[in-house]
Formats: structure tokens, sequence, C-alpha cells
């Protein structure tokens, strides 16, 4: 019975929790702008991160170790800074964006401009990862997170897309000069969704909750079914957009216009409700994405750490917490629009995406960590077309931002 | 496309014209990464049909916050979103547009000095609206949402140009 | 749990290993080696070393005088390879977290940073 609830528990975790900023503004901008035309880009980067998660996922609970320690000691330290540096500088600006993300949402609620709120979210985000347990952090903003739910409803009160966006799902319509914003979006979508600080957050969860080899199952339902379930919050996101936005030529560039979709079909309900689903998505994205910078470079120079110990019991780790929540306070009171800073964090986060996935195909084939549980043929290969669709992505991700103006 | 065909077709003559020299490992990945760059490099200068003129983009990008603006006025004046909601709104709508007509007028790709009178003439009463919206029923709600919606028409229409 | 199949191991097995006490703490990880030539033309390694030094030197050579001349030392420490107990890819140590002066560095955190935060459970 317990196995069950922890299984559900997961698969609720994993689906309310996938939806964050750099989600919420790709999904906004691709509808507003192309209609239906990039959730391909969706669904491939769901598949992406369904068999990335379920294979860290597996090698954790075999190995009982967690990813950064993975690769430290099977790289070394040289090749370890490489993806250390590189996240920590796409993380930062992410973590920043999830903060602006929850202080936009208070301010949808109390019209206070989100400039006042950012401290006030930054402080709830030192909170929490300060004492709040590990279960709090892990389940408790996914949890809410399930109102994403609400905008299936809308969709469906809206009457769906309209015949002629249909088409856009197969034949995107790209105007002469979109071409930079459609790929720009692209690359966002993937760096939005594949983002290497999910696999360290769960990695660690999974040493957290004291996974084994019997947590296999739970770990191929959360992975399968959470992620999979969960992208339904990010299409529908891009269709609410597609539906009520993209017919008046809105562009969605700020996360209230995303809201205002919602506002049509519900009223002030609605829009209230995509601002709650900011609130805990945001919140919970801040959190993983914070602890998973700090459990990164922990568990990479071999240092106490988790969120089960009181702070003083993992001092630089707990230390790790505040200097990158200082770090990214920082970033956000320079007073970039949330969203465009979501964007520009999963165009830098899909720069540098193939130096963190490159090190799955060799851990994950090693029988010194797994034993039998080592990958298939099949699985191999999928890592290698999502490494090569991951170099071509980091290779024009750039570009593409100076190209199109940044979305 | 031709942008992108004509970069590979110089890149193919940049390959062929060494087709007689012997090249070390270190050599071929030496070329893998001129080729690389060299493309990206065309891509960042002609950057022709793969994206809009900065002109098209500064002014449809006004245009659709013009656009978000007078939805977001009326849905307040219909109930469909709380004052507070509206308020942040016009917030983040504020800092988008400020500034519109210093970029406009320093723009050097813009199509001709009236269009850019009238966008400007458009823009001035708009941006008085952005920074003070009426959002409860003591003031002249419906005017304003006028101004916007012929600076959102004027300024998209210059984008498509 | 790492499965290890024989007794040999490379440096390459010792190398960035964590390091765990046998109050099961974790201190910190190898960033080197030190070895010794015996009279038989053996090498023989003889300590681990930890520290920002060391590992700087593993980035680029040049990089660890900088760290020296920049830290005087202070943080780089031997740990003699007598104190291991079991090898694998966490190198187990006889002593507890006390007896090391690596990690020490958590201590002076919890006692001069965190205990100034409230709940960060400090006595």
């Amino acid at each position: 019975m317990k196995k069950w609830f922890s299984i559900a528990l997961g698969l609720v975790t994993a689906t309310g929790g996938f939806l964050d900023a750099g989600t919420i503004a790709t999904a906004g901008e691709s509808g507003s702008k192309f209609g239906l035309g990039l959730i391909w880009a969706i669904v491939l980067a769901t598949l992406a991160i369904i068999l990335l998660v379920e294979m860290v996922g597996r090698f954790t609970a075999v190995s009982k170790k967690p990813y950064a320690a993975a690769i430290r000691e099977e790289f070394g330290f040289g090749f370890y800074l490489f993806p250390l540096m590189s996240e920590i500088i796409a993380e930062s600006l992410l973590l920043a964006a999830e903060l602006g993300g929850i202080a936009i949402a208070l301010s949808l609620f109390t019209g206070v401009s989100w400039h006042v709120l950012f401290p006030v979210a930054a402080l709830l985000v030192f909170v929490m990862a300060w004492r709040a347990p590990f279960d709090w952090i892990e389940n408790g903003p996914a949890l809410f997170g399930l109102l994403m739910f609400s905008f299936i409803i809308a969709i469906i009160a809206l009457g769906g897309p309209s015949r002629e966006s249909l088409v856009t799902l197969w034949r995107p319509e790209i105007k002469q000069g979109e071409l930079a914003d459609y790929l720009y979006l692209v690359a966002a979508t993937l760096g939005a969704t594949i983002s290497p600080y999910l696999l360290h957050f769960y990695s660690s969860g999974a040493r957290e909750e004291g996974w084994s080899g019997s947590s296999l199952l739970l770990n191929r339902v959360t992975a399968l079914l959470g992620m999979g379930f969960g992208s339904i919050g990010s299409i529908a996101i891009l269709l609410l957009s597609a539906i009520v936005l993209q017919p008046l030529h809105m562009q969605a560039t700020s996360l209230g216009e995303i809201g205002l979709a919602m506002a049509q079909p519900f009223g002030s309900v609605g829009a209230l409700l995509f601002a709650g689903v900011l609130f805990t998505t945001c919140l919970g994205a801040a959190l993983e994405c914070l602890l998973a910078l700090s459990y990164n470079v922990s568990q990479g120079f071999g240092w106490e750490w988790g969120e089960g110990k009181k702070p003083v019991e993992a001092a630089r780790f707990n230390l790790l917490i505040i200097v990158f929540l200082c770090i990214a306070f920082v970033i956000g009171i320079l007073g970039f629009d949330p969203l465009q800073l979501a964007l520009f964090a999963s165009t830098v986060i899909a720069l540098f995406l193939p130096i963190s996935l490159l090190p799955f195909l060799v851990i994950m084939n090693d029988p010194q960590y797994l034993g039998e549980k080592i990958n298939g043929r099949w699985t191999n290969i999928a890592v290698m077309g999502i490494l090569l669709m991951a170099f071509v992505v980091a290779i024009v991700s750039i570009p593409l931002e100076l190209l199109s103006g940044g979305g | 496309m031709r942008c992108i065909q004509g970069h590979v077709f110089l890149i193919i003559c940049f390959k062929e014209a060494w087709p007689g020299r012997r090249i070390s490992r270190n050599g071929q990945w030496r070329s893998v990464a001129t080729g690389v760059l060299v493309f990206v490099m065309l891509m960042l200068l002609t950057g022709c049909q793969l994206a809009q003129s900065s002109f098209s983009r500064t002014t449809s990008n006004a245009g659709a916050a013009f656009s978000s603006a007078a939805l977001t006025l009326r849905y307040v004046h219909s109930g469909k979103i709380t004052s507070a909601y509206a308020r942040s709104a016009f917030m983040n709508y504020q800092s988008e547009l400020q500034g519109l007509d210093q970029k406009l007028t320093s723009q050097n790709n813009a199509p001709d000095p009236r269009t850019v009178e009238q966008l400007l003439n458009l823009y001035k009463p708009a941006i008085h609206v952005i920074n003070q919206p009426c959002l409860d029923a003591s003031c002249n709600w419906r005017s304003q949402l006028n101004l916007l919606m012929q600076a959102e028409q004027a300024f998209l229409k210059a984008g498509e140009q | 749990m790492a499965i290890i199949d024989d007794d040999i191991f490379s440096i390459a097995d010792i190398l960035d290993s964590q390091l765990t006490t046998s109050d099961k703490r974790n201190i910190g990880r190898v960033a080197d080696i030190e070895a010794e030539w015996c009279e038989d033309g053996s090498l023989v390694l003889t300590n681990l070393i930890t520290g920002p030094q060391a590992l700087a030197g593993r980035v680029a050579i040049p990089l660890r005088s900088l760290f020296q001349r920049l830290l005087r030392g202070r943080f780089e420490h031997r740990i003699p390879l007598e104190e291991v107990e079991e090898f694998g890819p966490t190198l187990l140590l006889r002593g507890k977290a006390m007896d090391y002066p690596v990690g020490q560095s958590d201590r002076w955190i919890a006692d001069h940073i965190l205990r100034w935060i409230p709940g960060s459970g400090h006595p």
C-alpha cells in the first residue's frame, strides 16, 4: 500500500512540477506567435527528459551515487569543472527568472510592482530551502501545480483551437523574417524542458529518500507518466495562447498577458488561477534550481549535503544555498523582465546542454555502478540522438538569440 | 532558405579550395571548427531573410504590446480581471513601451520620416494611457481604449513593411 | 554500491574518490596523491592529498603555484594511506571526522556564519 502511495505521490509531483517560468514563457510565446506550430518541440523535449530522468533515477537508485558525484569520479576534476561552471552560469540566471516569476504572480494578486515584491519572493524561497523538510519542498508546490489542469478545462470551454490553426500543427506558418524567431523558440523550448538542474535535483532527491534497486518501478512511473502528464500543462498554455492571444496579434512578452487567455472563459477566477499556478510552479522550480546548484557543488567536492540534515550539520552545502540565492537576487534586482530572463536562461541552458548530458553515455554503460541495469542498445541510440540534437541546438542558440532579438 | 543554401555553398567552396592537402587529426577538427564559425558568422552578418529588420521588429513588438494593453483595459471593465491584476499588467507594458519614441527616431532602417512621425503622434497619447490607465468607472476608459487600438493598428501595420 | 572485482586499483580509481569517515561523515574528495620511490625501484603510494592547491594543479600546473602563493598551504591536507580502511569509489577512513583536518571548514562555517541565522540548529 505504502509503495503504491509513493508511486502516486511521485507521479503527482512530477506532473505538477513540470512547469516553471521557462516552460510557461516559451509555451506562451510559441502559441501567440506560431499557433500550434511548436507543439512538436514540446513533445520532443518531453520525450528526451523522460529518458534522461529515468536514466538518472535508475543510476542513483542502483549505484547509490548522485549524478554530480558520478561525473567527478568517472571523468575527473578537470572535466567536472565544465558542466559545473556552465550550470552555475545558466542556473543562476534561471533562478533569478523563477524568483521574478514568483514576484510577478504576487504582483498579479496584489497590484504591487513586482520589483518591490522580488525580495519577498527571495525571502520565501530562502525560508523554505533553509528549514522546510525535503518532502514539503518536493511535493508541496507540485501538488498545487496540479491546478494547471484548469487550463485544459479552459481550452474545452473555448471550443478548442480553430480549424485554421490546427493546420499549423504539422505545417507551421512562418512569415518572412520570422524564421529566426521560430528556431529561437525551438532552442528555448528544448533548453527550458531539458534542464540539467532537474536531473541533479531528481538524482539527489532519490538519495534523500533512500531509493534502492526496489525503487525502479517508482522511478519509471515518475519519469514516464509524471513528465508525460506534466507536459500537458505546457501544451495547454501554448494552446490557450494560440486560441486567445494569437488572433489579437499579442506576443505574450510578459507573464501577465498569458493569464489573460484564462480570463476569457473564466473571468477573474481564471486569471487568478493562472497567477496561482505561476506562483506555485515558479516557487517549486526556484527551490529545485537552488538546491540543484548546491547539490552539484557539494557532491562534486565531496562535502556533507542534504535537506534532511540541520543546516549546521551540512554547513558548506547550506552556505552555498545562501550564496547562490544572493547571486540570483543581484541578477534579479537589475530589473530584467522575468519572462525575457527566463527565455534567455533557457537559451543559455540549451547552449551548454551537450556538456551536461555527455556523461550519460559513459556512466549509464558502466557495470561497476549499475551491474546488469546498464542501458540497452536502443536506449544508448536514443541518448546519442538527444546528444546530437543538443549539439545542433547549442551551436545555433546564441546566433538565433541575437538575430531574433531575444524572442 | 536562399541565404542558408548560400552559406552551405560557400562552405563547400571553402573546403574544395584545398583538395590536395594532407590534413592531420588536429587539422580536421580545426577545419570543422572553422566551418562552423564561418556558418555562424555568415548567419549573423547577413541575417537577411532569417530575421526582421530592427524597425519592423520594434514596431510589431510595440503593436503587440498596445494590443495586450487594449485587451487588459477591456477585460478590467467587463469584470474579467481584477483591478490589481490590470494594474500589475500595465506596469509591465510601461517597461516594455517606455523610451519607444527615442528608439524609433534612432532607427536607421525606417521606411520614411513621415511614417515615423505618424507613429510618434499616435505613441504620445497612447503611452500616456499606459502610464495612467483608467481602471475604474470614474474616468473615460473608452477613449483610452480607442487611443490604444489606433496605436496598435498603426504599429502593427508598420511592422509588416 | 560499486562492485569491486579485484584488489588492484589504479591511480585513476583513487583520484576523485569520496572520503568518508567511520562516523559516516563526508569530508571531501581525493585531489591528488603522493608517492615515494623505493630502493627496489617501485613506486609506493604514501599520502592522499586534498585541498584547492592540488585541485588547481590538476586543471593547469601554473595554477598550483598561484594558489599556493595565495593560500599559503592553509587548506592543503595529507591523509596517510594507512588511514584508508576500505577502498572503492568511496574511501572509508578509520578515524572519525574530528580526527582529520580535512573538512574542518564545515565546523568553522557553522560556528562563525550559520549560527547567526535563526533555525540553523547551532546549539
